[in-house]
């Protein structure tokens, strides 16, 4: 059975143009099953970001397809893709990036907001509300549902951020340096988190540069000089969960 | 549904969109303001000038004037009782105007009226002063000069007939405040301590020694604008230094049918002060004198004079006013009375004279409104400039809005990426800023026509304490402007558009920082700190 979700072919992604061109991506090939806890690793500046930015179509290629469930994201319509990154991918960031005027609940709802018209969000409110309740009380925060950012610890921001990222259910998380923020102990309970969801079934690619970070993958690719150099399969004994579609049980 | 309820949010928690809540606040405030004051002036100059004429006024637009309107009176009262109520005719000249107790001189306009004809057709009588306290004492025949005098029990009165007037008037006015405005006027109550009452004394009326009395030869009366006799004092009010039935002199120059002076010396006619009259309109109050219709006539050589080969002249008037019945339409009521003006030469005949014939062609009707039309139109043309001058400077709330919106978006670039992260397109974000500017319109809409209506509500106790605190801060001049107080009304109609266009406002000066944060490139925008 063919169980790839997503599918990076010839991927390639420079800035600038002319004389001051450079060339980050080189020509990436990936594939992600379904169920599968992915690190992406390389120095500072080698194009982790970039490459995971493309994956979740915030930014294009100039070269290359990126495929989910085999239909190439690039080929179709901004609203699609926009669709994309609001019901299929999650995005966590290394700084959280939460809005500061919103309390934790209302940070975790926006997602399902950005999907919904004000007139069927009428209909879908008590639904996202108790959705987002779920979640919190997921990633442990659900006494913080009304506290501002500015109220929380940095593991706690971040947990609001997965939280967030994970409210319209999506099949890939994409996270970029999701405990580069964070001290050791804080950054392991966060880590610890990624692995529970995806033990649950949640496909997970990370960015890091932390060996210790990558060692709970499944799989972990090197990126260096724009391409990907290296593959190397998990040595913590994990292995990817067999699930048919990638979704986090609610 | 992000984009409502994040405009929302940031409403209640952008410090930096209180400025433009305030930018539009005040510029809305600044127009209503503006269209308010001027609307309530432009709306009391309407009022003001309908009162001024009758309905319908035929004149010919010359000082000789026109014959034949006593025929005419009957014509239309036969032909036309359906559209004619009553008319009444008016004469106009020049003359000087003098009050002999005093170096007072000035230039008139001398109006003869039948005053109980003239008050049927148009608001003449709600301007006169004595009229309202003492009704019924007003009247243009021959006059003495009311004495008020001290009694036995040490009450200053006024000789009966306008005792009993006044006493009727208390008795009849139902409104408190009227009363009480009337014992705030400027009767001297200081000089006898003893009244219980208030009298009318010095001022107003000639106090004497003895019992309550008429006194000096009796006169024709004279109304007179107020503005031409009385100070209007910054506050609105008048000082009344001349006493009611003191002697006022008109000099005249009698003009002949062919518009000539006749020949005769000027006519000195001694008349004593009846009443003052206030129209409100401050180019007539400072102008007009109001005397005897017929004597009037008489002294300018109007009315009927002997012709040497026998015969007389026809008696002439300046104006015909007519007063239509109710619910009759004014324009075609023109139009009609112009008809029947025309058929009523033909039914002349050959038997007038060519002079006659001369003055009679270009007699003319008009309405209220077209005898006022350049003034109101000046006025409404005035309020147009004023309202475009104010609604072109609230133009630069657009810019501000403009300014402060593109600084929101610059500061919220990365919510901005997070947005676009999360799924939304950039015509989502950039209606999310379109939405801000358009909540950011209508509170600060709301806000500026409350701070509006609330300062035109009190606009004259402001006016006061400005003046209270530097009498030089009186922007409003009673002497200029006709009316004691600065127009207080705000239109409905005027505030919703107002509204309507300050919201419209906001919103386009939002269009372009919109259109920047839709085109904001997420990657860019996550990685800003």
């Amino acid at each position: 059975m063919n169980n790839t979700l997503l599918r990076a072919r010839d991927i390639h992604r420079s800035y600038g143009e002319g004389p001051t061109e450079v060339k980050v991506l080189r020509g990436v090939n990936l594939s992600v099953p379904a169920g599968e806890f992915l690190v992406v690793m390389g120095a500072s500046g080698c194009g982790k970001s970039t490459f995971l930015h493309i994956l979740g179509a915030l930014d294009a290629p100039n070269r290359g397809a990126v495929e989910f469930h085999g239909k190439d994201i690039f080929s179709q319509s901004a609203q699609n893709r926009g669709f994309y990154r609001n019901r299929e991918i999650g995005f966590v960031f290394q700084f959280y990036h939460l809005m500061p005027e919103l309390n934790v609940l209302e940070n975790v709802l926006i997602p399902r907001m950005v999907g919904h018209s004000i007139l069927t969000w009428r209909r879908a409110r008590r639904e996202a509300k108790s959705a987002a309740a779920q979640m919190l009380e997921r990633v442990g925060l659900s006494g913080r549902a009304r506290h501002r950012p500015n109220e929380l610890s940095g593991g706690e921001r971040q947990r609001v951020a997965i939280a967030r990222a994970l409210i319209n259910r999506p099949a890939l998380l994409l996270a970029d340096e999701p405990t580069g923020n964070l001290d050791e102990v804080t950054g392991a309970d966060i880590l610890k988190l990624l692995v529970e969801l995806n033990d649950a079934g949640q496909t997970i690619v990370m960015v890091t540069h932390d060996a210790k970070v990558a060692s709970q993958a499944h799989r972990r690719v090197h990126l260096s000089e724009g391409v990907i150099r290296e593959t190397v399969a998990a040595t913590g004994g994990r292995e990817p969960a067999v699930v048919a579609t990638a979704r986090i049980a609610q | 549904m992000y984009k409502w309820f994040l405009a929302w949010r940031y409403l209640n928690t952008k410090l930096i969109a209180f400025f433009g809540i305030a930018s539009v606040m005040l510029c809305v405030a600044m127009v209503l303001v503006v269209l308010s004051v001027m609307g309530g002036f432009l709306d009391t100059i309407r009022a003001r000038s309908r009162g001024l004429h009758s309905e319908i006024v035929l004149e010919s637009g010359s000082l000789q004037g026109f014959p034949y309107y006593e025929e005419f009176q009957k014509y239309v009262a036969k032909e036309m009782p359906d559209v004619v109520r009553i008319s009444t005719p008016v004469i106009y000249t020049y003359g000087i105007f003098r009050v002999p107790a005093t170096t007072y001189t000035r230039p008139a306009r001398v109006v003869g009226i039948r005053l109980k004809e003239y008050v049927q057709v148009n608001d003449f009588a709600r301007g006169l002063y004595y009229e309202r306290y003492f009704p019924g004492t007003t009247h243009l025949g021959e006059q003495s000069m009311p004495v008020a005098g001290l009694m036995d029990d040490g009450q200053i009165k006024l000789p009966e007939p306008l005792e009993s007037a006044n006493k009727r008037w208390r008795e009849s006015e139902t409104d408190p405040k009227t009363l009480e405005e009337f014992d705030r006027l400027p009767f001297e109550k200081a000089f006898f301590p003893s009244v219980t009452s208030v009298v009318p004394a010095t001022r107003v009326f000639a106090v004497g020694a003895g019992p309550p009395s008429f006194e000096g030869a009796p006169k024709g009366g004279v109304i007179i604008g107020v503005d031409l006799l009385h100070y209007r004092r910054p506050d609105g009010n008048f000082d009344r230094q001349i006493a009611r039935g003191a002697d006022i002199a008109l000099t005249l120059m009698p003009l002949s049918p062919t518009g000539n002076p006749t020949g005769e010396p000027p006519v000195r006619l001694p008349l004593r002060y009846a009443d003052d009259s206030r129209t409100g309109i401050y180019e007539i109050d400072e102008l007009c004198v109001y005397v005897e219709h017929d004597l009037l006539q008489h002294h300018l050589a109007m009315d009927a004079q002997p012709l040497e080969g026998g015969g007389s002249t026809r008696p002439r008037i300046n104006q015909l006013q007519i007063a239509l019945q109710p619910g009759v339409e004014l324009n075609s009521a023109r139009d009609r009375i112009q008809g029947a003006w025309h058929r009523f030469r033909v039914s002349l005949g050959e038997d007038i004279t060519e002079m006659d014939e001369r003055a009679l062609a270009f007699v003319t009707a008009y309405t209220w409104e077209d005898m006022q039309r350049q003034f109101i139109q000046a006025v409404e043309k005035e309020k147009v400039l004023v309202t475009f001058l104010f609604g072109l400077i609230s133009m630069v709330a657009i810019v501000l809005v403009g300014c402060i919106f593109y600084m929101i978006v610059e500061k919220k670039t990365k919510d901005i990426g997070i947005l676009k992260a999360l799924g939304a397109s950039g015509k989502g974000v950039g209606g999310l800023f379109v939405v801000y500017a358009g909540a950011v319109g209508v509170v600060g809409s709301l806000l500026g026509l409350l701070v509006g209506s609330v300062f035109v509500w009190n606009i004259n106790d402001i006016q006061d304490i400005l003046a209270s605190l530097n009498p030089q801060l009186r922007v409003w001049s009673p002497e200029v402007y006709s009316f004691d107080r600065i127009p207080e009304a705000v239109k409905r109609a005027d505030a919703v558009w107002v509204a309507v266009v300050a919201v419209l406002s906001s919103i386009i000066g939002s269009l372009i920082p919109a259109w920047i944060a839709a085109r904001v490139w997420p990657v860019k925008a996550l990685r800003y700190e």
